[in-house]
């Protein structure tokens, strides 16, 4: 599953993913499951639960932004040849269709590039039974930002 | 408070889980992110989520079209795109929001959210949402 990523990077994200999805409540709550990780690509499949919906009863785009976010620096990650904390400069969503509380969704980025510092990360979100489309993304990350070289943006 | 906005606040259960308020002065309406653990993106850094925050200011802009269109209009985000101008601390954060046009159909809303002081923001973020009368 982890193939062509850097072993050390691999084994560091194994350690973060497990750490977040058993320890930090907000990624336990959206349960999320790797299904593809690669160098430069990572996609999961994550719960969008009763609490993130808005006053229409679908689900908020806030959480949208928090699961591409989310996907999307960790498919930073495994583009790196070596470990460096990394930060979001912007993101850029499209929240194409509204989505059910309740529903499993999956997330899949790709990191297209690193270049001069910075990650550029495009993705998509769509509805995990019929592959309705939710919405779209893309974003810039520095890499290589002051603070614990240990990081995991998710 | 606007009766509008606190409505609005009320039917929207990702505000309770973001801790969400809104408060006015006398520049209009404040709204804050409490802070709480599960917030928290990256354990190491000690840094609000990113995606919180865009959430957060989500809420925001929604509140201020609220506040305009009046209770039980619908609004619905088409896009939005954020900016983290810097790093945020595990600490609560304040938030204003500006409508720059409202038609009939499509709004533009503005959000700034800060931490240490309203002079240095940390990020911002601009919503095109849609809006309809009242259900």
């Amino acid at each position: 599953m982890t193939t062509d990523i850097n072993p050390a990077i691999g084994s560091m994200l194994k350690t973060a993913r497990d750490w977040l999805t058993h320890e930090h409540s907000l990624f336990q709550s959206l349960n999320l499951e790797p299904i593809l990780i690669g160098k430069g690509k990572a996609t999961f499949a994550v719960d969008l639960p009763d609490e993130f919906t808005g006053a229409d009863g679908d689900i908020h785009g806030g959480l949208m932004t928090i699961i591409m976010d989310s996907i999307f620096g960790l498919t930073v990650f495994t583009a790196l040849e070596e470990m460096k904390p990394i930060a979001t400069i912007n993101l850029r969503l499209d929240y194409i269709a509204n989505a059910e509380a309740r529903a499993r969704a999956v997330c899949a980025a790709e990191c297209i590039t690193i270049n001069d510092e910075v990650a550029y990360v495009s993705g998509d979100l769509k509805l995990e039974g019929n592959g309705q489309l939710l919405a779209t993304g893309s974003g810039a990350f520095m890499v290589g930002t002051r603070g614990p070289a240990k990081g995991s943006r998710l | 408070m606007n009766a509008s906005v606190a409505t609005l606040i009320e039917r929207t259960p990702v505000a309770g889980w973001l801790g969400f308020s809104a408060s006015e002065d006398d520049e209009g309406l404040v709204y804050a992110l409490a802070f709480d653990e599960k917030h928290i993106g990256n354990p190491l850094i000690r840094a609000l989520h990113g995606g919180v925050i865009g959430a957060f200011l989500e809420v925001a802009a929604q509140c201020e079209l609220a506040a305009r269109l009046g209770p039980g209009a619908a609004i619905k985000s088409v896009n939005m795109d954020i900016d983290y101008l810097m790093s945020s601390r595990a600490q609560p954060m304040t938030a204003r929001a500006s409508i720059t046009r409202m038609g009939r159909r499509l709004a533009f809303v503005e959000a700034t959210g800060w931490q240490a002081s309203e002079a240095k923001p940390v990020t911002k973020a601009r919503f095109r949402m849609r809006i309809g009368a009242a259900d």
